[in-house]
């Protein structure tokens, strides 16, 4: 761009110099807009929707956009597809950075227009991708239509043939971009628009009127409203060992365990109680890990495969949820282990301390990193424990009851 | 590229053991790059071309959705479930409902349930198709990619008609579904079937068969049967391992009891077996829709509804066969129409887990092959 920049400024001042520059333009501006290479970007599901863009029925070649390239050096449009949250903002403005100019951005989706549904109650999702970079075209929709994502690229090709050598593409200072509002102004415009045509709807019927005296208008018929019947809930026949035969082996090693909101413990009583749920077996603290090998290795029960690990605020306290099942017998259960709260830790430390699993269950590695992660309990002997999702120097844990943070609106209601 | 320090390891690297004799160093995969799913970021250990040791990152795509049901209704929660595992929203959408009808006591009328089934193998079906295509676009074949994405677009109109959306379809209720089928449902299905017969047969003819293909699958990231076990991986990625467990068949919920289908289960564990077993399920797929178009019956698309939706106390759990792996839902219900607490199983997570193992000892190119077998989806991981 650098000698083309001098063009208009040498040619303007020539008589007929104008409508060269014109004709420079038009062609640069047919080339340029004809050929806009995107970056394979996508970070969820309307990734999916530009990928069925550019495949065999929408076809986004014929635009001459069908060039998806992998390094951002080689781009010279970034379509913005899917959610953009903290973690991934600072890859978001280096791909940016090191994409060569003149370089355009096409917000797909509600969630990089605005945050979309998850702009709520939300900690983690950056709402709306024109806090970090400056965007050219918004596409709303959760995912928008592959039409839909055509129509912002010719929209873009529109604006790209509106450019001119006399005040060519300049790159912003993306860190002082100002936050725009295009939410007020096509609020502006659509109210504009809707007196307008209430206006004129006004008129045709007034006219209409005057053209059909006669005319009665038409009566309101009541649809009937759908009923629909009451239908019994079809049981699934639970296998393996039933909840009674389960908790009688079990209570024969380990005498303090219970079962989850049941007082008096009779075989009868367990297999009554919650009959659509596995054995809900709550465990002493001090028996968890325990409890956990002995499942494992005992023949008979033989619970070979750890389905899941989750932990609960209570407020006054913590709950371990495991969950498991043997894929040899088909039976489950879900072991629940109260964990007393740390009275002097801070909001944001760790609250609460568990043995760890991962030696017995590999599976249980990365869950107990999610549950430090999120609800900040330490699990004594973790291999590698460190947060799973979020940075390292986020503070606090989110799915704590008591949890708060700046970047959460409340929705009001 | 950072050349091995001795005293500092990335975070997460664990082995310490280091040839002197070859330098080994550290590079860096995603969490922007056409071949990681979405934005998962790996950091490799390598040796020259052979790789040492593997640390999946995660959480480039965390939006807080256990955090942002809470304040959510139950019903609401449904449209969120949509977007962990976009391949498979309807499978996602019925383990919600499965859960909230077992705690409301709701059950499901007939012709329901066959909607259910036949919409939920047609989403395994697509969910496969993607996975068939990206897959064949990470091994370097991108012509699988334009073929694979011929069908899915038949698929993607059904739901179109169905429900409005494309992807994220929001389509079904507790009770049942929240509309019927369109009269052009079952026509269409059936039309769908007769194409992708001879289609599945194409696919095969262009790429299984494929001698560069065979060479970089067979015997590749080989996951024994004792992993598979230990790191709690579902769905094909357990059965190509030999674990001959479908929730479908061992566990019916819906109505898959009522129809005769296999379960295809392999014995290497190697990425090939992860591949074919899927293109397998496609075929049993298209045999349970096959008979649930013959018998589809007539009747109420939902059961009666209810004036608001409120779990009693208690913990409410369902498990769903998803085309990745067994998803589970895990509900704590207190007072109001909001949970208390909603936990999500990923099947993805698990499946990842033996990625470091998997990958270990094998060339660089063989990363992003044994990944793309694993077939994961990240939004569904970080949530």
């Amino acid at each position: 761009m650098g000698i083309m920049k001098f063009i208009p400024k040498v040619l303007d001042p020539v008589p007929g110099g104008k409508s060269m520059v014109n004709a420079v333009d038009f062609i640069v501006n047919w080339a340029r807009s004809n050929s806009l290479w995107p970056l394979t970007y996508g970070t969820s599901c309307c990734a999916i929707e530009m990928m069925a863009t550019s495949m065999s029925r929408y076809d986004i070649s014929r635009f001459g956009s069908e060039v998806f390239r992998a390094s951002p050096r080689q781009a010279d449009l970034i379509i913005l597809a899917g959610t953009i949250v903290e973690k991934m903002a600072e890859p978001l403005v280096t791909l940016y950075e090191q994409m060569p100019g003149p370089k355009y951005v096409i917000a797909m989706g509600a969630c990089a227009v605005s945050g979309g549904p998850f702009y709520y109650d939300n900690y983690s999702v950056v709402k709306g991708a024109d806090r970090l970079i400056p965007v050219d075209v918004y596409i709303p929709g959760c995912p928008p239509r592959p039409e839909a994502l055509l129509q912002g690229l010719m929209l873009l090709q529109e604006k790209i043939k509106k450019e001119t050598l006399r005040n060519p593409w300049t790159e912003e200072d993306i860190n002082t971009s100002p936050i725009t509002n295009p939410f007020g102004d096509a609020l502006q415009a659509w109210k504009h628009s809707e007196t307008r045509k209430d206006e004129e709807q006004a008129d045709a019927r007034a006219k209409f009127k005057e053209e059909n005296p006669d005319y009665q208008g038409y009566k309101h018929v009541r649809v009937k409203r759908e009923v629909f019947p009451e239908v019994p809930l079809a049981e699934i026949p639970a296998k393996g060992l039933t909840k009674a035969q389960l908790f009688t082996a079990i209570s024969k090693k380990f005498d303090q365990v219970g079962v989850h909101g049941l007082e008096e413990i009779s075989p009868e009583a367990i297999e009554e109680h919650n009959p659509l749920e596995a054995l809900n077996l709550t465990v002493p603290k001090t028996d968890y890990y325990d409890l956990i090998n002995f499942l494992k290795s005992e023949a008979g029960l033989d619970f070979d495969y750890l389905f899941d690990m989750l932990s609960i605020d209570w407020k006054e306290n913590f709950e371990m949820v495991v969950q498991m099942q043997s894929l040899r017998h088909k039976h489950k259960i879900i072991i629940r282990t109260i964990l007393e709260k740390d009275e002097d830790a801070a909001a944001d430390e760790v609250q609460a301390k568990l043995p760890t699993l991962s030696r017995v269950f590999r599976a249980a590695e990365w869950k107990e990193r999610e549950i430090y992660d999120m609800m900040g309990i330490s699990f004594e002997g973790h291999p590698d424990l460190r947060r799973l999702f979020l940075d390292d120097d986020f503070v606090g844990f989110p799915l704590r009851k008591d949890f708060t943070s700046d970047a959460m609106i409340p929705r009001g209601y | 590229m950072n050349s091995l320090c001795n005293t500092q390891l990335p975070p997460g690297f664990k082995r310490r053991s280091i040839d002197s004799e070859t330098e080994e160093f550290f590079i860096n995969l995603g969490p922007q790059h056409p071949s990681t799913h979405g934005v998962l970021r790996l950091v490799l250990r390598l040796d020259g071309e052979t790789v040492k040791e593997v640390v999946p990152h995660f959480g480039y795509i965390h939006r807080g959705i256990e955090k942002q049901a809470e304040s959510q209704t139950y019903l609401q929660y449904i449209h969120l479930s949509d977007r962990f595992d976009y391949l498979t929203s309807h499978i996602n959408n019925l383990g919600v409902c499965l859960a909230i009808e077992k705690a409301m006591n709701i059950g499901v009328p007939e012709r329901a349930e066959y909607i259910r089934v036949i919409v939920n193998e047609l989403q395994r079906i697509s969910s496969h198709l993607v996975f068939f295509g990206s897959f064949g676009a990470d091994m370097g074949a991108l012509s699988v990619f334009l073929y694979a994405f011929k069908e899915r677009e038949l698929i993607s109109q059904i739901f179109d008609e169905l429900s409005g959306a494309r992807l994220t379809m929001n389509f079904f209720r507790p009770g049942g579904s929240f509309d019927d089928v369109p009269d052009t449902f079952i026509p269409r299905v059936k039309d769908f079937i007769k194409k992708l017969r001879p289609a599945m047969k194409e696919y095969h003819r262009l790429f299984t068969g494929n001698i560069v293909f065979l060479e970089r699958s067979k015997d590749i990231g080989i996951l024994t049967q004792q992993q598979a076990l230990d790191s709690g991986c579902s769905g094909p990625v357990a059965r190509a391992s030999g674990i001959d467990y479908d929730l479908r068949r061992d566990e019916p919920y819906s109505i898959y009891s009522e129809f005769d289908f296999g379960v295809p289960v392999r014995n290497n564990g190697d990425v090939y077996d992860r591949y074919m077993v899927r293109m397998e399920e496609m075929e049993e797929s298209l045999k349970i829709i096959e008979q649930a178009v013959a018998k589809f019956p007539e009747g109420p698309y939902r059961s009666k509804t209810r004036p608001a939706y409120r779990l009693p106390t208690g913990t409410w759990t369902s498990v769903v066969e998803s085309a990745k792996g067994q998803l589970g839902t895990f509900i704590v219900a207190e007072k109001g129409d909001k949970p208390y607490r909603i936990h999500t199983r990923s099947p993805s997570l698990a499946n990842l887990s033996m990625l470091n193992e998997m990958c270990m000892d094998y060339k660089l190119a063989d990363v992003v092959a044994i990944l793309a077998s694993l077939d994961p989806v990240i939004p569904e991981i970080d949530r």
